[in-house]
């Protein structure tokens, strides 16, 4: 399948979707260096909708998000609920609703559990105080009352699930209408996997946008509706 | 008395190099280099006071004023040159000896140019609380020491209070410990460490002006200042400001201590000595293989 086709396709696949659209991707390319590792992807995901990007490990799921997100230089326009998104401005996406779980988590080691999700809110208020006592901020910790007993915990010291549990939590503290989640159960075991899951399918039925990256489709579409294939760092409709 | 003035006396060296411990563990937690010009921006803050006002003439408070502000635009403008391009360049520069040398380099740079600026001689910003040492029993303070003590008090209390009870102290914090993930949260990595790089230099200076009237600071004074900042800053592993301010304290003290005691002559090859048999003996503890392998 060429890039264009594939582009154009996965744009056809997400249109028929209801509703406002939340985030629209258009000619997306994101490079390191001279390896290209998305080109021309083009999709959009309805508000409210559960979106899956699948592919294999290496194929440039991550790097979309990281695109999307402003974590990473793009090519390619991106629009947050009708708004361009400047481009590498990860504090202006999170801030128009737009936050990513990341994949490996990306916590604060030796801070504790419950300062690494606070610092979620970073992106809305200064004040830590105001944090503190925010919806967001409760809501995140009310989601997962098995991390209660280790919010003082430094972090770093947690189990892997534990660990996953603090990183939806801290994406949730930032109050977003979308959450992109990379790789959520990686290196999770089943069961913990599962819980991962089950908190990720509460957070869509409260109304938040959900991007999922997963390597495995099956378990992705347990909780999604729709579905972006990425092979070889192209995106098309699956 | 002659033990309880030399704890005074070591409390108020060891209160210096615990700020400027504090300064070297705050900046390297933040962005992961080693300020090692930090104790010229001491030199620079008393030297340059005492140029403006006892040369040029300018009115203490002007003299005062001028300096700290050439110093934080000097911190702002190498910031935004130097470190921009060393780290935030599309080849950063990571591992703690090649970022080493960015502050060593500036070390030297600084004392190149106030050799030129101040020549070589002895000098110190004029005292700020004149009058006779203070008296309690037998015990004296010198008034230069209680401002350095006042003055350490404030900056080591200001930073505990800003890490742990701010958000902007947490997320300066997650900055150095990731950032990455600080990224994520929407944290300005490179804004938090170019504001700790220049309050430090501007901490760094006021301690000169303070502290200047006790010992007098040539030209080269900063590099001491630093060396025993940065010898405190390790034993908290460079990453923890309240063990970097103990160290520094008891460094201080443990100092003055073998001087008066021991040999004033070489007091300080004692001190620096049993400092190494400390981190030989129990490196770990100290903090100093999780500095290596951070």
């Amino acid at each position: 399948m060429s890039a264009a086709s594939a582009a154009s396709a996965a744009s056809a696949a997400s249109d028929d979707g209801a509703g406002r659209v939340a985030l629209a991707v258009s000619g997306l390319s994101v490079s390191y260096g001279n390896v290209v590792a998305v080109h021309d992807a083009t999709f959009r995901v309805a508000e409210g909708d559960a979106c899956a990007i699948t592919g294999p490990n290496g194929n440039g799921k991550s790097s979309i998000l990281m695109g999307v997100t402003g974590m990473v230089r793009r090519r390619g326009a991106v629009e947050i609920f009708g708004t361009q998104a400047p481009n590498g401005d990860v504090r202006w996406a999170a801030r128009h609703g737009l936050t990513l779980v990341p994949e490996r988590r990306q916590l604060y080691p030796d801070l504790s559990a419950a300062d690494n999700i606070i610092l979620g809110c970073y992106c809305w208020t200064r004040s830590i105080g105001k944090a503190r006592r925010s919806g967001p901020f409760g809501r995140a910790l009310d989601l997962f009352p098995e991390l209660k007993p280790h919010l003082k915990q430094a972090a770093g010291t947690l189990s892997g699930g534990q660990q996953q549990m603090v990183a939806i939590a801290r994406g949730l503290a930032a109050d977003p209408k979308i959450l992109a989640v990379d790789e959520p159960c990686l290196g999770l075991a089943e069961a913990v996997a599962k819980r991962v899951y089950d908190a990720l399918a509460r957070i869509h039925e409260a109304g938040t946008t959900l991007i999922v990256v997963e390597e495995a489709p099956k378990r992705a579409l347990t909780l999604c509706n729709r579905r972006v294939e990425v092979r070889n760092g192209v995106a098309g409709a699956a | 008395m002659k033990f309880g003035n030399l704890v005074i006396a070591g409390i108020v060296t060891g209160s210096i190099y615990a700020v400027f411990a504090v300064c070297v563990s705050v900046w390297y937690r933040v962005s992961n280099i080693l300020n090692l010009a930090v104790g010229d921006f001491a030199m620079v803050g008393a030297l340059g006071v005492d140029n403006l006002y006892r040369v040029k003439g300018l009115p203490l408070p002007a003299a005062i004023i001028t300096t700290l502000a050439v110093v934080a635009v000097f911190a702002y403008a190498y910031d935004q040159v130097v470190l921009r391009i060393a780290q935030d360049g599309p080849r950063r520069m990571e591992g703690i000896v090649v970022t080493f040398f960015f502050t060593f380099a500036l070390s030297f740079f600084i004392d190149g140019v106030a050799k030129m600026l101040f020549g070589t001689d002895v000098h110190a910003a004029p005292a700020l609380w004149n009058g006779a040492s203070l008296t309690w029993g037998s015990l004296h303070f010198e008034r230069a020491g209680l401002l350095v003590l006042l003055c350490a008090l404030i900056v080591g209390g200001a930073f505990w209070v800003y890490i742990r009870y701010t958000l902007g102290g947490k997320a300066l914090e997650a900055s150095g410990e990731n950032p990455i993930g600080a990224r994520i949260a929407g944290i300005d990595t490179r804004r938090y460490r170019r504001l700790i790089f220049i309050g430090t230099a501007v901490i760094a200076a006021v301690f000169g002006i303070v502290e200047s009237p006790i010992t007098g600071y040539t030209y080269l004074s900063g590099a001491t200042i630093s060396l025993t900042g940065f010898l405190a800053a390790a034993y908290g592993g460079f990453r923890k400001p309240g063990r970097a301010l103990l160290a520094g304290l008891f460094i201080g003290v443990l100092e003055a201590l073998l001087g008066g005691y021991v040999s004033a002559e070489y007091g300080d090859t004692v001190l620096y000595a049993i400092l190494a048999a400390l981190v030989l003996a129990w490196p770990r503890g100290l903090g100093f293989e999780s500095a290596v392998s951070s």
